[in-house]
């Protein structure tokens, strides 16, 4: 009996079937939010760009005029390359400008590094158009850097530095401001989360500072930098708000063509449409290319 | 779970999702939409007057200028939705919002006229009407019916500083001046380019011909790196110019008396093209269910009282010709003693664009360039 016991299967306990709607509650939420709050939109976007749907009421059918029209146009074109490089360059700079004070903060060992990282995001504490506008008494023709020039003599108060202002270079200058903490956070967390038995070993096997941040360091914070630097790229490339505060005529942005196309003169929501998802196509595109960068990185010894 | 485990905080994780998720799920499906449509019934029976007007014509600053409507209204003071320029209200429009009343400026009459949004106004409702600039009032007409009701005007002209400036003619042409490159500023609007027209001696520069649309469109490209600045809003106009960081200005009658307040030294020419003369004209929403009220509005705003209050603070002209300012700056400014200073030969009343989407293209061109 017992060994015929044994070798029968033991009896299936019964399930009790449960609904549990525990994951599809907590999922659905969220991506009923993205479906009905980004998707959805998107596409509307979409419709209005092959005109399926348009601003006037009139008679309106499927078209790819404003997309031909867009992809044939020098100026749009221009326009969308003018901003890139533009956001290329800010998000070059200050990547390279917080990687120093990332590490400072993350690997020197101070007690205060929180202390010193409340500081750095600091500003965000006040609102974004403010620090925006202080800009402005900073840079006019008779703000701060043009007076104190005309008070040492090095400036004739005739003739201030009009580039500072409502230029290129000040619409820069204040996106690297305003997206420093962006940058310096991504960088901080990987450089945070470093073995730094790593570099203990690397020291061990010979290698000097220099070599071991070459060869540990920097391969490891890799995707750190990548995601700051896609950080600042993506939201700088459609930016309209600070060309429009400092930028003045040369300074107009491919955001700000968007605004205007939508709002300004006379409505032109097909173009502004293409325009639009033309500029969500490249960044989908550029995320996808930097995300194999994204991944965590091995370090081997040579 | 019982009670004591969540005195105690012993929940597990499994347990906290759950709770979170019926807590999510029971505000989003329950209170929350119940709120809102309570919100948008009470919104819907209210029966408030709803007006859509620019920044600083509502109840953020301009409320005396309707003090008589709210005094006749006191349980039905107006509620406001701000427009930025009239494409942003014909957007606002084609999305569903149902204002009682608008405001776009007189060169959109006949395309708000035409477009089947608007309806006309009863002019004997207004007992203000009879005191209104004859000028205006026809431009408010559209075949024959008081599509618009003129209320503020003012011109587009150019302001200058007389201790940094010294044109060589009183001519549009000061905007176009090489010898101040980057101290001048441009309107952010398509009428830039009925201005470049009067330049260009185009025939008629709101109904250009391509070639002439083309021709003022390449001018403004080839002249724009001379402006330092495209001001949408007069705010920005006035931090720049008073700051001194322009010196000339595509500019209306109250940006000169803001310069002048500043002990700035301006002079606000009118060129020898003749300055183009706006005016803003009220317009009655189809369908609106409170039209008694909406009258109301607008003759409450067409008051004398309103018109003066509107010169004094705003620096604008009014369309009611009893209304004179305290200042007599303003006064010269306006020629408010001319009752036909917004039309020829003193001036070009701003008008209708036929091709008002091939001008907008050109002008954003023109910024994008």
């Amino acid at each position: 009996m017992a060994v015929a016991d044994a070798r029968e299967p033991p009896a299936p306990r019964r399930r009790r079937f449960r609904l549990d709607l525990t994951t599809p509650s907590l999922l659905g939420l969220p991506l009923a939010w993205l479906v009905v709050f980004f998707l959805v939109p998107i596409a509307i976007v979409g419709a209005y760009s092959f005109n399926v749907y348009s601003l006037d009421p009139g008679p309106h059918g499927f078209t790819l005029t404003a997309w031909h029209d867009f992809i044939h146009s020098s100026i749009y074109l221009k326009l969308f390359w003018k901003s890139v490089k533009m956001s290329l360059l800010v998000s070059a700079i200050i990547v390279v400008l917080a990687y120093p004070l990332a590490y400072y903060l993350a690997l020197s060992g101070t007690k205060r590094k929180y202390v010193l990282l409340l500081l750095l995001i600091a500003p965000f504490l006040t609102s974004y158009l403010l620090r925006v506008l202080a800009w402005k008494v900073i840079l006019g023709d008779h703000g701060v850097i043009n007076s104190f020039l005309f008070w040492t003599g090095l400036r004739d108060p005739d003739h201030p530095i009009s580039q500072l202002l409502y230029s290129r270079f000040a619409v820069m200058l204040v996106l690297g401001y305003i997206w420093l903490p962006f940058v310096a956070l991504p960088i901080f967390v990987s450089l945070e989360s470093l073995d730094t038995r790593l570099l203990e070993a690397a020291s061990d096997l010979g290698a000097s500072r220099l070599q071991a941040f070459r060869k540990v360091t920097l391969p490891l914070s890799l995707p750190g930098v990548f995601a700051a630097f896609l950080f600042v790229f993506i939201p700088t490339l459609g930016e309209f708000v600070t060309p429009s505060l400092v930028g003045g005529t040369s300074g107009y942005m491919y955001g700000n063509q968007i605004v205007d196309l939508f709002g300004t003169g006379f409505p032109d929501w097909e173009t502004g449409s293409v325009l639009a998802i033309f500029l969500l196509l490249v960044v989908t595109a550029l995320t996808v290319v930097f995300a194999r960068f994204l991944q965590p990185r091995q370090v081997t010894a040579d | 779970m019982d009670k004591t485990e969540l005195a105690e905080g012993r929940l597990t994780r499994d347990q906290l999702l759950k709770l979170a998720a019926a807590a999510g799920g029971a505000t989003l499906l329950g209170t929350r939409i119940d709120d809102g449509l309570a919100a948008l019934r009470s919104s819907d029976a209210s029966g408030r007057l709803q007006v859509m007007d620019w920044a600083g014509y509502g109840n953020d600053g301009g409320q005396a200028m309707f003090s008589a409507y709210v005094k006749a209204h006191p349980n039905n003071k107006p509620q406001f939705t701000v427009m930025t320029n009239e494409s942003d209200a014909l957007a606002k429009l084609h999305a569903g919002q149902h204002p009682d009343l608008f405001r776009p400026y007189v060169g959109w009459v006949k395309y708000f006229a035409t477009s089947g949004l608007v309806q006309p106004w009863n002019p004997k409702l207004l007992k203000n009407f009879k005191n209104l600039n004859p000028f205006m009032v026809k431009a408010g007409k559209y075949n024959g019916k008081q599509y618009g009701i003129p209320a503020d005007w003012g011109f587009d002209a150019i302001l200058y500083r007389t201790d940094k400036v010294h044109p060589r003619a009183k001519s549009w042409g000061l905007l176009f001046d090489d010898r101040y490159k980057g101290k001048i500023a441009w309107f952010d609007d398509l009428n830039m380019l009925v201005i470049a027209g009067l330049y260009l001696h185009h025939p008629r520069p709101w109904r250009q011909s391509d070639a002439e649309l083309k021709k003022s469109r390449d001018f403004l490209i080839k002249k724009k790196k001379l402006a330092r600045l495209i001001w949408s809003s007069e705010t920005e106009l006035w931090e720049a110019f008073g700051s001194g960081d322009i010196w000339i200005a595509y500019a209306w009658p109250n940006d000169w008396v803001q310069m002048k307040k500043k002990k700035l030294k301006v002079v606000y020419m009118r060129p020898r093209e003749k300055p183009v003369a706006w005016v803003g004209m009220f317009m009655l929403l189809k369908g609106t269910p409170r039209k008694r009220l909406a009258h109301s509005y607008v003759d409450a705003w067409s008051s004398k009282r309103s018109a003066k209050w509107l010169e004094d603070n705003y620096g604008y002209g009014h369309a009611n010709v009893l209304a004179r300012p305290s200042s007599s700056d303003l006064l010269r400014a306006l020629q408010l003693t001319n009752p036909k200073a917004v039309t020829e030969p003193a001036a070009h009343l701003d008008r209708d664009i036929p091709r008002r989407a091939e001008y907008a293209r050109a002008w954003q061109q023109v910024k994008a360039s």
